[in-house]
């Protein structure tokens, strides 16, 4: 029931936002475009690698291309639906705005979600899913029902473990006033994720893995959906993870906004 | 309907010193100071009042409207709003409140106004019937249509106040907190909103609780007043009540034909009253005679100056609930 009607005010916001964003036709275009050129050249950066050194610690172009596109679907989605917490981390809470999402009978966390619908993000979306195919096509990869299934699931957790990670820090504003030097940080940290964690030193490995886990967003799920990482870790521990940065981002904002300041008017 | 219980708010301020010397310093050492915002405030509203909640800035208006909306988490103390703590049931409450702050709108700043209704109409779930119903009082009284379907980042200031009350009563709240809902609006509109204030609470016996810095408003629309000087309660009654109890202060403007005889007459020497009774100045050629009038009357100045001057005009100045105020937040003895 809540669901329904959240589901319901979600629908309601986007196709508002869209509306507004429509007003501005070139820019609309312009930012798809902008994302499209972006994820273009990072792949033809990786095919330039390839054309050098045709394996890449015991990674082939194919097994590349797929984690690469992978990572993009998660990130493009996060982009896509949650691009509004970025505003959390500054200015929202330092100059006040924040103010309106407490006096409105919906969770603010939804709020601020449905605020905007970044579409930029179907650059990322449109790419990473054609590398995806592609990869697949090219490797010769089975496609069973649990497949399609798995698939999605981890697109899912993926995507919500990049949340988690942008609103834990986004949320530090309410104690920093202006978190956005920390989320930008951290939020870079997602471009290693994007190749395989064996080419990086321990420190940069433990810290993708179980501090900042954007290798359970992009690189250990895609590996496993290419068979090269078990069922235990690819599926189990990217779930896991999920829920669990999830449940402590939650809670970090939460205790945020027991102690929100708002701002002299 | 809303009880405010020893409410204390605190914040905590770092202080730093300027340049990049600061800066640094402040990396290893923070000096706090905690600022009481809201100190031991407690009152009573019931339904139906309309408050006028006042105090210069900085006094902690909006620290404490904004603890009664949930914004806010006070220090410590309790607020209860028809039943429920705002800042322990957030969304409960808001449905429950309607709020306006007058410098920051509640509307969507890209999207036509009727659009932000829309909006508005999905998340307080309002029925169509009631919403239809509302909208069309709110024409009435707001006058809204001429600005329907502009987008609000285009309104004016006025127009957008307007629009930001509709706003917040959409859902038909049964409080309605208004923070400087007047601030900056030119004459008419401001009638415009004080007048759909008052018809709103008649119809609806709706609670208002509003902070401004005119009294004028306050004198218009409240019955109660409450002043907080400082983040402490100073006053809470009547209007009627602050007049009778400070306003015995009058003043007198007299003109004169000639006004160099001014300087030979000596008001306080005459009486010999106190100077907080009697005091008198010169301004613009004018005598100004600031007087108690329990101590002394208005007939004894006049007839004293008329003695020794020819008097043109005079004019006598009630003090108004402005002026007490004032010399409330100076601390001055009243």
């Amino acid at each position: 029931m809540r669901l329904k009607r959240y589901l319901h005010l979600y629908k309601k916001f986007a196709s508002q936002h869209l509306k507004s964003l429509m007003q501005s036709k070139v820019d609309f275009f312009l930012g798809l475009i902008g994302f499209f050129l972006m994820q273009a050249g990072g792949v033809a950066f990786l095919y330039l690698v390839f054309q050098q050194i045709p394996d890449l610690n015991g990674w082939t172009f194919n097994e590349l291309l797929f984690i690469y596109g992978f990572a993009q679907l998660p990130r493009g989605l996060d982009h896509l639906i949650a691009d509004m917490i970025w505003r959390v981390a500054n200015p929202m809470i330092v100059n006040g705005d924040f103010d309106r999402y407490l006096v409105r009978p919906i969770n603010p966390l939804f709020q601020v979600i449905a605020t905007r619908f970044q579409v930029d993000a179907f650059g990322e979306l449109i790419v990473g899913l054609g590398l995806v195919i592609m990869a697949l096509f090219r490797m010769e990869v089975r496609l069973t029902l649990m497949y399609f299934i798995l698939f999605p699931l981890l697109v899912v957790s993926g995507t919500v473990i990049y949340t988690s990670i942008k609103l834990f820090c986004a949320s530090l504003a309410f104690w920093m006033k202006n978190s956005f030097p920390i989320l930008h940080l951290v939020y870079s940290l997602s471009d290693y994720a994007k190749y395989p964690l064996g080419i990086y030193i321990n420190p940069i490995r433990l810290i993708l893995s179980f501090i900042i886990p954007f290798a359970f967003a992009a690189f250990i799920p895609a590996s496993y959906l290419i068979g090269k990482e078990s069922l235990l870790i690819g599926v189990g521990g990217t779930v896991v993870f999920a829920a669990l940065s999830f449940s402590i981002a939650y809670r970090v904002w939460s205790k945020g906004i027991s102690i929100y300041e708002s701002a002299g008017s | 309907m809303i009880t405010v219980e020893n409410v204390l708010k605190e914040f905590q301020i770092t202080k730093k010193e300027s340049g990049l010397k600061g800066t640094i310093k402040s990396l290893f050492k923070k000096e706090i100071t905690i600022k009481k915002a809201v100190n031991d405030i407690s009152f009573q509203i019931e339904e139906g009042e309309i408050v006028g909640y006042i105090g210069a800035n900085g006094a902690g208006k909006s620290t404490t409207i904004k603890m009664m909306t949930g914004i806010l988490v006070p220090t410590s103390g309790k607020i209860t709003v028809n039943g429920l703590v705002p800042y322990e049931n957030r969304q409960k409450n808001a449905q429950q409140i309607g709020v306006v702050f007058g410098q920051r709108t509640q509307l969507w700043w890209n999207l036509p106004l009727s659009e932000t209704y829309q909006l508005l109409k999905e998340i307080y779930n309002v029925s169509d019937e009631d919403y239809n119903r509302r909208m069309e009082f709110f024409n009435q009284i707001l006058e809204l249509e001429g600005f329907m379907n502009n987008t609000v980042r285009t309104l004016s200031l006025g127009q957008r106040m307007r629009a930001d009350l509709a706003a917040s009563l959409l859902h038909n709240p049964k409080i309605l907190f208004l923070d400087e809902p007047t601030i900056g609006l030119d004459i008419v509109v401001k009638e415009k909103v004080l007048k759909a204030i008052k018809e709103i609470n008649e119809e609806f016996q709706t609670t208002v609780i509003l902070t401004t810095h005119d009294m004028s408003d306050i004198e218009e629309l409240c019955d109660r007043m409450i002043i907080i000087d400082e983040g402490k309660k100073v006053y809470d009654g009547s209007i009627e009540k602050i007049k009778g109890r400070y306003g015995y202060m009058r003043r007198v403007e007299i003109d004169v034909k000639n006004s160099e005889g001014l300087n030979s007459i000596n008001i306080e020497e005459n009486f010999n009253l106190k100077e907080e009774d009697l005091i008198s100045w010169i301004e613009e050629n004018r005598l100004h005679v600031k007087f108690n009038r329990k101590k002394i009357n208005i007939s004894e100045i006049v007839a004293y100056v008329m003695s020794k001057l020819e008097v043109i005009d005079i004019t006598i100045k009630e003090t108004n609930i402005e002026e007490i105020i004032k010399r409330i937040y100076n601390k001055e003895e009243v």
